[in-house]
């Protein structure tokens, strides 16, 4: 008897440690979504979330609103910063999110607080490219509407990660408390999110068996291009309409998103290998990452 | 997990099933039912009686020890979506009722009960929010946790095999109850105890 009520109530304390940094994120129409005080004065939310850039407001848990500034957005890890000037408030006990393992017990906790529990089911990113940087959190536990930007929880009440439905149409993951802390000190420090950039549109491409026989590592799918930015980093690398692109630094890219996982962590200034075909002939080509152009604050 | 926690879920569920009745209408499998007293009081949804109701026979109760008993509507509550039968006959196991006020987003529920039929099967999932009043003004118990058609009027139990709700229905991926303290209220106006 004891065994299964002392998880039940760990589990509810677990609820209610978190809760108290949970907060409504009035970004958008219509539905609020979550968001987490992670620092004085900054709150972290999902940033698909975010469709307004003026009056957004942050609500805590006793009901009091107060104005939150967008920082930064990062579409690639769908994380926005917010800026609020309640400092006075608890903030976010954060767990190690290298130390979860599949088949750890987690919750998600949405602003009320709302609850609900599953287990970590995978480790690495959803498009199975692995690697530290971009090391996304799969979870078995259902995102309710508003959930979205809220803190996945270990069953200590620790905030490990934050979970989004934005990042992926099937998939519900959660970013691990490293890469939010990460995205946080870079907006503390530079006032904005550096992303590595190509300046390319894409549209993913199955290779005929000509091309397959070419493709190093006999890749079937690739991604093509259908527009480049006028002297962009892919403009000035020599890329070209209709090359398809196969690999970014060895990782293969199946879909145009591939690009910028395969970007994630990668500097401004970098240069980066893409393998890719060309008029039925492989070539390797060395990209000079841009700078994404984005709005400072 | 532990072999203790793996027990103690199995205690909990074994006593919550000694608890939990089938219902059938007209020879069919209908729903699930609560022993709500130890003299033949059984809790059951409304929805889940709808037509027997008016009929007033061939509504069978099956108790956890497969005996078929007759069973009469007492009262019968569409808005609360609750309904009262009676069978006759004593020492039934009745539930033990928990405090559905003091429900915790975060802890664990249970909830036993009769889909598509099958015997007595369990859910798991935790409460997702502290009760609180929903559309016209009910108040429901939300949980986050998978149930199925055939789980209806059956009970929602805390982590102690307390009774904390009467399983209602399916709202998108929540489970909606019947709080325990609402039911309360409605068994004793029904039917006060002698």
């Amino acid at each position: 008897m004891q065994t299964l009520l002392s998880l039940s109530n760990d589990l509810a304390s677990a609820v209610e440690r978190a809760a108290r940094v949970v907060v409504a994120v009035h970004a958008r129409p219509r539905l609020p979504s979550t968001g987490v005080h992670w620092r004085p004065g900054i709150v972290v939310t999902a940033e698909h979330t975010v469709r307004v850039e003026e009056e957004i407001r942050v609500v805590w848990p006793d009901g009091r609103a107060t104005p939150a500034r967008l920082a930064a957005r990062d579409p690639a890890t769908d994380l926005a910063v917010l800026r609020i000037d309640d400092t006075d408030r608890p903030v976010a006990e954060i767990g190690d999110s290298a130390e979860l393992k599949i088949g750890n017990l987690v919750l998600a906790v949405g602003y009320g607080p709302r609850a609900s529990w599953g287990v970590v089911s995978a480790v690495g990113d959803a498009t199975g490219h692995g690697g530290d940087v971009n090391r996304l959190l799969r979870v078995d536990l259902v995102l309710y509407p508003g959930f979205s930007g809220g803190p996945l929880v270990d069953a200590s009440g620790k905030v490990a990660g934050l979970v989004t439905s934005g990042l992926s149409r099937q998939l519900d993951l959660a970013v691990p408390a490293s890469t939010v802390a990460r995205i946080v000190d870079e907006v503390l420090t530079t006032g904005r999110v550096s992303r590595g950039y190509v300046g390319l549109g894409l549209q993913p491409v199955v290779l005929p068996e000509a091309l397959k026989r070419v493709a190093p590592g006999s890749a079937s799918r690739g991604v093509i291009v259908v527009s480049i930015e006028g002297d962009g980093p892919a403009a000035r690398a020599g890329l070209m309409l209709g090359d398809v692109l196969l690999a970014l630094e060895g990782t293969p890219l199946r879909v145009p998103g591939d690009v910028q996982a395969a970007l994630a962590g990668r500097r401004v200034g970098s240069a980066v290998t893409v393998s890719l075909i060309r008029a039925g002939a492989p070539l390797d080509v060395a990209v000079t990452l841009g700078e994404r152009p984005s709005r400072k604050r | 997990m532990p072999a203790t926690l793996t027990s103690d879920l199995s205690a909990v569920v074994g006593r919550l099933r000694e608890n939990t009745v089938e219902l059938r209408s007209m020879g069919r499998a209908g729903g699930s039912g609560v022993i709500w007293r130890s003299d033949g009081l059984i809790v059951t949804s409304a929805h889940v009686v709808g037509g027997a109701r008016l009929t007033h026979h061939g509504l069978q109760v099956v108790l956890p020890d497969t005996r078929r008993l007759p069973a009469t509507v007492l009262e019968w509550d569409r808005n609360l979506d609750l309904a009262l039968l009676r069978v006759e006959t004593h020492g039934l196991p009745a539930a033990q009722v928990g405090d559905s006020n003091r429900l915790r987003p975060g802890e664990l529920v249970l909830a036993v009960g009769h889909p598509f039929g099958l015997s007595a099967a369990v859910v798991t999932g935790v409460v997702h929010a502290a009760p609180a009043r929903g559309a016209a003004g009910r108040r429901w118990v939300q949980a986050d946790l998978r149930l199925a058609p055939g789980n209806s009027g059956g009970p929602l139990a805390d982590a102690a095999g307390r009774v904390v709700g009467i399983n209602a229905m399916i709202a998108g991926r929540l489970a909606l109850a019947v709080p325990s303290q609402v039911v309360e209220t409605f068994v004793t106006r029904s039917a006060p105890h002698d």
